[in-house]
């Protein structure tokens, strides 16, 4: 799968240097799942990091550390290589990353109708900020701004807003100050996971009043 | 080294990387907001990770120090999890895939006239994401900066310093 939309290079630093929420951290390891691209600059993010760490300055370790460092040695051996096996995968249309937590398939889950053509589903222990949302042909989001981050990534399906096009593997990084108003775009409907660091803002009467539905 | 290492189980070569990495990631972590205690606690569990898996680490797929980095971040990432159960706690957001081949490690002189060489504010924001481990939006607020222009600073940022370090801009 080749993406044609990333998420921002802020980002990606973020997350290697491990200072991005849990939610948004989702988003983009499933997102490397499929992107070689991005895997390289997070492995940058990582090297600027380790150079970082390098150059604080040392912090004396207390004066037992060090043997009991050695005596752990005694204890544990080095483990034999980790073979890598590569199983044959399991089907599902899940993300990998995402199956402990919720299963294999779209169709097993126990959506919520927000909206007429539109559904949702709240990850569980995700404190509201990781969704699903299912969006049926032709159906148009509310247009909304957000103030705080948000990070989506198309699954299955497309969709069309003012920032482009997005595919399956796509990552839409939107900006706070960004609104926008996607709308599924072909015959099948679109499932996205979607990542907020802050409650959504809604423009307009009607999707405000939507906003309970969304649990926000 | 680490293959050697691997190869070998020796000690010896393992306790030279400890006593070069062992105050310097208790360092960071404190910057981080460890305690003394915690940081140590986490350098013995990282630095025991990297002897039990040394024979599992792939000079092709990252560059030892990096490696070491990966390991350090994500105990500390589980052990932030423990304290403030909040999110996605049965989840690893950082899968062990298989990363991809990197630059060279740099020496750290380059790091240093790189972050030098950034204009004060965006050094600013590399220094809170790297050291305090803050997100976007937490720097936003404690610079009184919109969001959009941490990102945007990050961005020019990383890109500055990984051309200065030797990977690809």
């Amino acid at each position: 799968m080749s993406c044609n939309h990333h998420p921002d290079l802020s980002t990606l630093l973020n997350y290697g240097a491990g200072s991005l929420s849990d939610a948004l951290a989702m988003v983009v390891a499933c997102h490397l799942e499929s992107c070689e691209h991005c895997r390289h600059t997070v492995t940058e993010a990582e090297n600027i990091g380790m150079a970082l760490l390098k150059e604080v300055s040392a912090d004396d370790m207390s004066r037992n550390a060090r043997d009991n460092m050695l005596a752990m040695l005694d204890d544990h051996a080095i483990e034999p290589p980790q073979v890598v096996i590569e199983t044959p995968q399991k089907e599902g249309d899940i993300p990998t990353q995402l199956r402990p937590l919720i299963g294999q398939w779209f169709a097993d889950l126990k959506w919520s109708r927000v909206a007429p053509g539109l559904k949702q589903f709240i990850l569980p222990a995700s404190d509201g900020k990781l969704r699903l949302l299912n969006i049926a042909p032709g159906t148009f989001m509310p247009a909304h701004g957000h103030s705080g981050s948000e990070l989506t990534l198309v699954l299955k399906g497309s969709y069309s807003d003012e920032l482009g096009r997005f595919r399956a593997g796509d990552v839409a990084d939107v900006d706070p100050d960004v609104t926008h108003q996607p709308v599924a775009d072909t015959h099948e409907g679109c499932i996205c996971l979607i990542a907020t660091d802050a409650p959504l803002r809604f423009k307009g009467l009607v999707p405000r009043l939507l906003q309970p539905f969304f649990q926000l | 080294m680490l293959v050697d290492l691997a190869k070998h189980q020796d000690k010896l070569l393992f306790m030279q990387l400890y006593d070069y990495f062992s105050p310097r990631i208790k360092s960071f972590l404190v910057k981080k907001g460890a305690s003394a205690e915690l940081a140590e606690e986490l350098v013995q569990e990282t630095m025991l990770t990297v002897w039990k898996k040394a024979a599992s680490y792939d000079p092709e797929k990252a560059t030892a120090s990096t490696w070491l980095f990966r390991i350090a971040r994500n105990l500390w990432i589980d052990r932030l999890r423990k304290e403030k159960p909040d999110l996605l706690s049965p989840l690893s957001v950082y899968p062990e895939t298989g990363y991809t081949p990197n630059m060279d490690v740099c020496d750290s002189g380059k790091i240093k006239s790189a972050l030098d060489s950034l204009p004060l504010q965006q050094a600013q924001l590399v220094y809170k994401v790297y050291y305090e481990g803050k997100t976007h939006r937490e720097i936003a607020d404690d610079m009184g900066m919109p969001i959009g222009s941490v990102k945007s600073g990050l961005r020019l940022a990383f890109d500055k310093l990984r051309f200065r370090m030797g990977g690809e801009s």
